[in-house]
């Protein structure tokens, strides 16, 4: 039967559903065009809330430092307010309600899980706010429309997006001889180019240290990369589009990993194209990535055999996504039953909430905000649930994203977590109180008759008499935890 | 800035406690000594923590110079933000050592941050980290405090984690009923195995959570004669690749996280703060040149921020290898004449009462590594 399969690849079956008759096809639907966004409520652009970071920036750094710079008392009022009028507390958790309201809610399980890949490979750390106002934005706006064509594309994409930009310094490259990086020079002031950028594209998005770069091919491709920035101005500081700035751009030829690129027609915004090109076309990116994916999926140390198909699948299409995630699919099932994984705290919370049918997230009623004042408790609930399950989904601490093993999820602190959380929301939960926790485990799990004598024996407890504590003894199980 | 706990467990980082709750043998004969080791991630820059009074300085840094440093000797200067650091160094409570890294060149946050806290020389190798090797070496029965299980503290038995929560905790009998659904022998099923160990305190709900209500949770551990003997602060933040700035710049900010963790300790710990060694770690430092974004790029060289009462002196310890461009690591950084991890191995060894020779065996690989303790710690 393979019941597994639909948590394995995505949160499991409601109550309401069918169980598909072809578990394939069901899963194989999903991945061809990105799913829309459920969310009822009121969806930001990142427009809107590039506009919201730029009013706070410039007034933080520009305005209220100097104008209280004598009355602290002041000063922190006037703050405060500057949050709440910019949704400085707000949006990371609205961010957080759009995409599991898609992943409980909607119909493209399979899609929602491929995406939450996607945002933790191009990850975005914590840093200078962008968790605040942009994170979110970036990953509905950048990552998720890009998901179902080309991997190239999609690397594109990202690596001229505002959001990778600033969060990988790429604004702050001079290149030495650039028109600014000359300037610069001749008033004896540096002109050098930041390697981050370069660094990440090459070792996180792309090729992997497998493909054996140097330090040498790190500063070529930052000099390609120089010029692509997020322009500063005076009222708005580094909050406006994106621009490429011939005038920190390298002149000439740079080699990156033997290939040489030069500028193709009249702008040389067209090596760094070339570049990325270069490196989609890498042939370690596809391993690189097919063993990311088939680690996320199906266990942590994937075999050959398992990847092989999805490499195949990427060099026949030259990366087309959806006929990898198609691929991925197979192996997914095949391996259900066979290879278990351990799941990050946000697809078991998911799980959970879609399998019983669990009242979250919050609704747009719950979620309004009136910009004066401290968002209600309830509206920052999402963010500080995810927090407090050490899954802070917004705001990793470094650019390689979250982990993908066990190894690192498997701790005694964050194992209480999800079961004082799997308490907590089955005995909060209106929904959780009546739900009936074994028609949900029937549709669910392949080892049935063991989940129904553990639920049994969790009824026969006298302190499980009241019904909804079952849900806490299911969620807590083995049977969720691992898929 | 005030640190909520929240951020500290997403922003700042996290604290993880070490050390036995429940005495063993070893430990009960022991002098008990405490080892905090404060992680500051992203690259300190230890020409900006600690300046040097040199010329140099200015002509590479024109627009991030420090201004408004304190003197520590006639030759180094400290920080203004790091003001709890000063105050121990003038109680002799406080030292540096300077011009030192692990020994990794190659600028790569995740590989060194990866070494930093596996002591090794090949990123992602050991799946271990050299603090819980140590900890292991000494056989002390070791308690971990913290919500993610940093690398650093991973030993060969894993040491357990805990850290304060809001929620309700499950009650025993919810637990025996939710580990017969676990596989026997599996991680998971050690892993409740060792949360239904947990002594009764560690199974109470914690509702304030204030970050210095945290550090001072912290510092209430370690005083304890029959609690942890090891801490770990994780601080992030330190790659300032842009707006590194000088006195009010990003580097200073974080810096004085770092100082604020320190005076928590301090104040919480009293009078064990004699018996407690803070020393700072970091993946690497910075380039001495400054960039066009008035930040600095990923260097080599930096320096160990150390504070206790088991410091030998106030003193800036360094082989000072010189700023002028010849004397720098690749013409652009300042070199490292001390390798960080014979300052670490020194502190486990003096901490924890085992032999120098046995601990560099268990902690680095046997690697070559200088005794240090006699010059750093007291007799």
């Amino acid at each position: 039967m393979k019941l597994d399969f639909y948590r394995k690849i995505g949160y499991g079956l409601r109550l309401e559903d069918d169980i598909p008759a072809d578990p394939i096809k069901w899963a194989e639907k999903q991945v061809e065009k990105p799913a829309p966004l459920t969310w009822p409520g009121h969806i930001p652009s990142a427009k809107e809330l590039l506009d919201h970071r730029a009013v706070f920036v410039y007034q933080d750094r520009k305005v209220i430092r100097k104008k209280y710079k004598d009355d602290r008392k002041a000063y922190k009022n006037a703050k405060d307010q500057l949050r709440y009028q910019t949704g400085e507390r707000y949006f990371k958790s609205l961010e957080t309600v759009i995409r599991q309201h898609a992943a409980v809610k909607g119909d493209a399980p399979v899609f929602e899980r491929i995406w939450h890949f996607w945002c933790n490979h191009f990850a975005i750390s914590e840093k200078d706010m962008l968790a605040q106002w942009n994170t979110g934005a970036y990953q509905r706006e950048i990552i998720r429309p890009n998901i179902c064509g080309n991997f190239t594309d999609l690397v594109k994409k990202v690596t001229t997006s505002w959001t990778m930009i600033h969060h990988l310094d790429n604004s702050q490259s001079i290149s030495p001889n650039s028109k600014w990086g000359k300037n610069n020079r001749k008033r004896g002031r540096p002109a050098t180019v930041n390697e981050n950028h370069a660094r990440e594209l090459l070792e996180l998005h792309t090729v992997s240290p497998a493909a054996g770069y140097t330090q040498k091919d790190v500063v070529s491709l930052s000099y390609i990369m120089a010029g692509w920035e997020n322009p500063h101005s005076k009222k708005r500081e580094e909050c406006n589009p994106v621009k490429f700035n011939v005038n920190k751009h390298e002149p000439g030829d740079h080699k990156v990993l033997g290939k040489r690129f030069k500028q193709r027609g009249l702008s040389p915004k067209s090596k760094l194209i070339d570049c990325i090109e270069y490196l989609c076309a890498h042939p370690e990116t596809p391993k690189f990535i097919c063993r990311k994916l088939v680690r996320h999926f199906v266990c942590d140390e994937p075999t050959d055999a398992m990847v092989q198909p999805l490499i195949d699948a990427w060099q026949e299409t030259k990366g087309d996504l959806p006929t990898v995630y198609k691929a991925l699919i197979k192996v997914v099932y095949d391996n259900t039953g066979v290879e278990k994984k351990f799941l990050n705290p946000e697809t078991w919370l998911l799980q959970c909430v879609r399998i019983a049918g669990l009242n979250w997230p919050p609704s747009p009623e719950i979620m309004e905000y009136d910009f004066k004042s401290k968002p209600r408790r309830e509206a920052r609930q999402p963010d500080f649930y995810m927090r407090e399950l050490g899954h802070d989904l917004l705001a990793p601490s470094q650019p390689n994203g979250w982990p993908e093993t066990e190894a690192e999820w498997m701790s005694p602190e964050l194992l209480i977590r999800r079961l004082s959380f799997a308490a907590n929301f089955a005995n909060d939960n209106k929904i959780g109180k009546f739900f009936d926790y074994a028609k949900a485990a029937e549709k669910n799990f392949d080892d049935t008759e063991n989940v129904r004598k553990y639920l049994k024996k969790a009824k026969d407890i006298d302190f499980y008499s009241n019904p909804k504590r079952i849900g806490q003894a299911l969620f807590s199980s083995e049977w969720m935890l691992k898929v | 800035m005030t640190i909520g706990r929240r951020e500290f467990i997403a922003g700042l980082g996290s604290l993880t406690l070490l050390g036995s709750p429940i005495f063993n043998a070893r430990a009960a004969r022991l002098k008990k000594k405490n080892l905090v080791i404060v992680m500051l991630r992203g690259g300190m820059d230890g020409l900006t923590a600690i300046q040097p009074n040199d010329r140099r300085m200015e002509e590479v840094r024109p627009d991030i110079l420090v201004t408004g440093t304190k003197k520590l000797t006639s030759d180094f200067n400290v920080h203004p933000r790091l003001n709890s650091f000063l105050s121990c160094w003038k109680k002799g409570k406080a030292a540096v050592v300077h011009a030192t890294s692990i020994p990794y060149t190659l600028r790569s946050h995740f590989d060194g941050q990866n070494l930093m806290e596996s002591g090794g020389h090949t990123p992602y190798a050991d799946k271990t980290g050299w603090l819980g090797r140590g900890i292991e070496a000494s056989e002390l029965g070791s308690l971990a405090v913290s919500l993610p299980m940093p690398l650093i503290l991973r030993g060969n038995l894993n040491p357990d984690n805990y850290y304060p929560t809001w929620m309700n905790l499950p009650t025993k009998d919810e637990m025996r009923l939710i580990n017969s659904s676990y596989t026997k022998g599996s991680a998971l099923a050690e892993t409740m195995e060792r949360v239904r160990n947990r002594p009764v305190a560690m199974m109470q709900r914690v509702d304030d959570n204030d970050a210095h209500v945290l550090a001072r949770v912290a510092a209430q551990e370690l005083k304890r004669e029959d609690g942890p003997r090891v801490a770990v602060f994780d601080i992030g933040g330190f790659d300032t690749h842009a707006a590194q700035g000088g006195e009010d710049g990003e580097h200073g900010e974080r810096l004085a996280d770092y100082d604020k963790v320190l005076k928590a300790l301090r104040e919480g710990l009293g009078q064990a703060f004699d018996d407690t060694l803070v020393l700072t770690l970091t993946e690497f430092g910075r380039k001495v040149e400054q960039n066009g974004g008035y930040g600095t790029e990923h260097g080599y060289g930096t320096a160990i921020l150390m504070a206790g009462g088991l410091l030998k002196e106030a003193q800036i310890y360094a082989d000072w290898p010189g700023l002028k461009t010849k004397h720098l690591f690749e013409k652009q950084d300042l070199n490292a004449t001390i390798d960080a991890r014979s300052v670490y191995c020194s502190a486990m060894s003096y901490c924890f009462d085992v032999d120098f020779k046995t601990m560099k065996t268990n902690a680095f690989f046997g690697d070559d590594l200088e005794d240090l303790s006699g010059r750093l710690f007291k007799a």
